[in-house]
């Protein structure tokens, strides 16, 4: 079956590359203390908030922004983003009815039908979507049915106003302000997000999903994820994105913040489909963003799966703090790159307690003239005794004008960690080829099927629910590539 | 930052235009172009990324802030203490060649570099270690003022090993600044051993060689470093390879307050071939890091790396491998693998292997593993009657025999052998 996804989206354009007819808000252009305050003014915050938003601005002018990605990209002008965009929103609404028709057809045309979700409820496989469009999240869905079980789900800003005391208690947990430049930048103007609270010895019954979308010209996306597990309680969590077509180089950096207590499981799930530039390279959306998770307590585990398309630059390192005893991490990820777009992908996985276990597996495909890099760190600290670690980094290159590289990072200080790491680069071998040709397929339906094959290791980790969309947005425009 | 930087590089510089002057076979233009990176960014410390967990800024800083060591001559009885029978022995005492002392064979031109004709020397001199593009080469360049220099003539074939009898005698602490030059011509074949001897005082070696061989030619090349616990060295290895040669290293690292190699190997034209390999065994408070390069240039070329480390003590050992594959270089096949045993729960073993591909026709694969002594083949060991530190020990002896075995003199191999050996007890 995922043959024929892969062969149908063969040599397609991107398809999300609309533009929604959407009335938006829009701050100017610029970044400076009082766009910070119009910001949270606009979103009504507290004081506190304020203030740390404050806080982090000024830290971020002090900042200058990291070179050390295998990258090369025209510096956004961060004085002509505009850092906030909110779709003209009269009142609050109570039903999807009030919900802007034109925005309802962009969620349909994304293939998230909010109004069809509403009517499957109780359907077993349902999930729970949080949408944001440009920085404000327009619409959660099946917030009451999660809330009989005390999970809360809800927007970013709703969040702070309605549970400052859990905000305030993990926001900045894993990724201080002073983490990182981009760090510094989101905490300063990120408009909102998603906040998920599972609590003690709760198993969520739904996938919780968050679907961001850029669609204002000029805009920056700056949304910020914050998922708390509290004991024994379990969730799984996706994350989809979609920007129109646009010459200009959009920006979104984001931050996803995990904290997992004890026996807690955490399971992350991306699929960044961001307009990922034309043929030419022209366009696409930068994407520098910062995720990492903490196991915070002993026998926690936290997940992160990434099917990578999109973006015309992406810096992106999905971590783990494996503080707790006999805390798990695993990170599998495949990054797909065509014609100009440049990658520089992967993990960290750092090991604190004793017995933690990480798993590594990384899939590169790189075609046309992309550059596609795996960068990942692994370390086993001293008193992290019994740690173990095994990565997998594998790069496929298709063409001979793209590149595939390998950074990886090993720094073992305990003598009883045993960390082994391998990486293999290689095309897609003739004889395979000549194989499926001899039964045959032709050589582009040929090269999906060893592709997917390739995939399957990480595919295979997606939710089931997001397992059709997650291939079809593994939308690899092979096209001329082959041969 | 780099004003603080700077300020050590300048430091050492005017310490060392008192010790040594400038280079006097290098050409000036070279030595403009160090002088000006040197300027530019100074001795590296723990925040370039290429130095990340080797801080020599700091070591030259706390250890060498002046340099008022002397020279001792050294014994005339070097050939009794140092000599491989069934080789050709060569001396150098400091990084300066003993003509009288050492056997020379035919065929060959081996001489102090300062001595070799300018236009012997223009050819190879700095083609190959770039002048600004490590502070180290930068350095070398702009002081070097000793070295050794050896060229094997087309179609020479050198039966016995040349051994190179590295000894360093001084007082209190030292810096040198020494280059050297290898050309193997074309249908050359040789091997050759350079073995550092313990030191006498505090040392600070900059050692860089370059080293050419031509069409067909076959080289062999071992570094045995094991200059003692008060000696800091940087040694930088440039190699430039022509059509159809083979080139072979081995460096074995034993001692040595911090061991800092950069082996840079570029294959220059097709089915060129290089095999790289290491074997350290680091304790107490060393600070050893491995570089490698190797730059796949041209299609149909081959390379193979092999690193083993034990670390011991408190010691950090450093591993960083970079294959680089450019856009024509189709056919390539590049492998690099790096292992690792920690023996003591404050050693650090750091591992970054890397790949940079542009060419889609290659097989390239790294793989990277660390751990302690295998529990099984120990209890399997100790259930036949073997002691469990001797059990221990055969098992790091069959660990590093990997890459003992893959030296090509016999000779070298027993006194590595013995070596290792030496190093566990």
């Amino acid at each position: 079956m995922s043959a024929d996804i892969l062969e149908e989206h063969i040599g397609s354009e991107y398809k999300y590359g609309f533009v929604s007819n959407i009335e938006s808000d829009n701050a100017p252009p610029g970044l400076s203390e009082e766009i910070v305050r119009f910001i949270s003014k606009k979103k009504n915050e507290p004081e506190w908030m304020l203030e740390f938003r404050l806080k982090a601005y000024r830290h971020w002018l002090t900042l200058t922004e990291p070179k050390w990605a295998h990258v090369k990209y025209e510096k956004p002008k961060f004085n002509e983003i505009i850092y906030y965009s909110a779709p003209k929103q009269q009142k609050k609404l109570n039903s999807l009815d009030e919900v802007d028709p034109e925005l309802l057809k962009t969620f349909e045309k994304l293939g998230i039908s909010l109004e069809e979700q509403k009517r499957l409820s109780g359907v077993q496989s349902n999930v729970a979507v949080d949408a944001v469009i440009d920085s404000v999240s327009v619409k959660t869905t099946f917030k009451e049915t999660l809330a009989e079980k005390g999970i809360i789900f809800c927007s970013f800003s709703e969040a702070v106003h309605e549970h400052p005391e859990l905000i305030k208690k993990y926001m900045g947990m894993v990724v201080p302000y002073t983490d990182n430049f981009y760090a510094a930048l989101n905490s300063a103007v990120f408009s909102d997000g998603s906040f998920c609270y599972i609590p003690k010895g709760v198993r969520c019954p739904m996938e919780l999903s968050t679907y961001f979308r850029i669609n204002s010209a000029g805009t920056g996306q700056f949304e910020r994820t914050l998922i708390v597990a509290e004991d024994d309680s379990y969730v799984s969590y996706l994350e989809g994105c979609t920007a129109p077509q646009r010459d200009e180089n959009q920006l979104h950096a984001a931050i996803v913040e995990i904290i997992a207590h004890k026996n807690a499981e955490v399971k992350y799930s991306t699929v960044q489909n961001w307009y990922p530039g034309d043929k030419e390279g022209k366009g696409g959306i930068f994407n520098f963003v910062t995720k990492r998770g903490i196991c915070l307590e002993p026998n926690s585990k936290i997940s992160w799966t990434q099917v990578e398309t999109g973006s015309a630059v992406t810096w992106k390192y999905p971590s783990v703090i494996l503080k707790g005893d006999n805390s798990v991490g695993e990170f599998y990820s495949v990054a797909v790159t065509n014609n100009y777009q440049q990658a520089d992908t992967g993990t960290k996985m750092i090991h604190i307690g004793k017995n933690t276990r990480s798993t590594i597996i990384s899939k590169g495909i790189s075609a046309g003239f992309s550059n596609n890099s795996y960068r990942g760190l692994v370390r086993i600290q001293k008193g992290a005794t019994g740690s173990r670690n095994f990565s997998q980094c594998d790069s496929l290159l298709m063409g001979d004008k793209c590149g595939a590289h390998t950074f990886p990072y090993i720094e073992i200080k305990d003598k009883t960690g045993m960390v082994e790491h391998e990486a293999t680069t290689s095309k897609i071998g003739e004889d395979q080829i000549f194989y499926c040709k001899q039964r045959g397929l032709d050589t582009e339906k040929a090269v999906s099927l060893i592709v997917n094959g390739y995939c399957k290791e990480v595919l295979k980790q997606l939710p089931m629910e997001f397992a059709v969309e997650a291939q079809k947005l593994l939308a690899v425009s092979l096209e001329g590539s082959v041969g | 930052m780099l004003a603080e930087k700077l300020s050590v590089t300048h430091q050492l510089s005017e310490e060392l235009s008192k010790i040594s002057g400038k280079a006097s076979f290098m050409p000036s233009s070279e030595i403009g172009k160090a002088l000006q990176y040197l300027e530019e960014h100074g001795i590296p410390n723990n925040k370039q990324e290429e130095y990340k967990y080797c801080n020599t800024e700091a070591i030259i800083r706390k250890e060498f802030k002046s340099l008022n060591g002397k020279e001792i001559p050294a014994s005339k009885d070097l050939k009794n203490r140092y000599y491989v029978g069934g080789a050709y022995n060569l001396y150098l005492v400091n990084g300066r060649f003993l003509e009288q002392q050492s056997e020379i064979p035919a065929k060959t031109m081996i001489t102090s570099i300062e001595e070799v004709p300018g236009a012997e020397l223009q050819k190879h001199l700095s083609a190959y270690a770039k002048s600004d593009g490590d502070a180290f080469a930068a350095l070398n360049t702009a002081y070097a003022d000793r070295g050794l220099f050896i060229k094997i003539e087309a179609g020479a074939l050198i039966e016995k090993a040349i051994i190179v009898h590295h000894v360093y005698t001084t007082k209190d602490s030292f810096f040198f600044n020494a280059r050297n030059l290898f050309v193997i011509e074309k249908n050359a074949q040789v091997r050759i051993t350079e073995a550092f001897y313990p030191a006498t005082g505090k040392n600070f070696l900059n050692n860089l060689t370059e080293v050419f061989t031509g069409e067909h030619a076959q080289v062999n090349h071992c570094q045995v470093q094991n200059a003692g616990n008060s000696f800091y060295g940087v040694d930088t290895l440039a190699v430039s390879q022509n059509r159809c040669s083979n080139y072979s290293h081995s460096v074995f690292t034993f001692s040595g307050a911090l061991v800092r190699n950069n082996v840079a190997v570029a294959l220059n034209e097709e089915f060129s071939e290089c095999h790289l390999n290491g074997l350290t065994l680091s304790k107490n408070q060393q600070v050893v890091d491995h570089h490698t390069l190797v730059d796949h240039q041209k299609p149909n070329c081959q390379s193979n790396e092999l690193y083993k480390g034990v670390a011991d003590g408190r010691s950090m050992l450093t591993f960083n491998g970079q294959i680089f594959v450019e856009k024509d270089a189709q056919k390539t096949n590049a492998y690099q693998s790096s292992k690792n045993i920690l023996l003591s729960d404050d050693a650090t073993v750091n591992a970054k292997p890397e790949l940079e591909i542009y060419a889609n026709d290659v097989k390239c694969s790294h793989g990277t593993s660390t751990g302690k002594v295998d529990e099984n083949a120990l209890f399997y060991l100790k259930a036949r009657g073997i002691g469990e530190e001797s059990a221990r020990k055969l098992l790091l002896h069959a660990f590093a025999h990997e890459v003992i075995g893959k030296v090509a003199d016999h000779d070298t191999a027993a006194f590595v052998e013995i070596l290792f050996e030496n190093s566990l007890n």
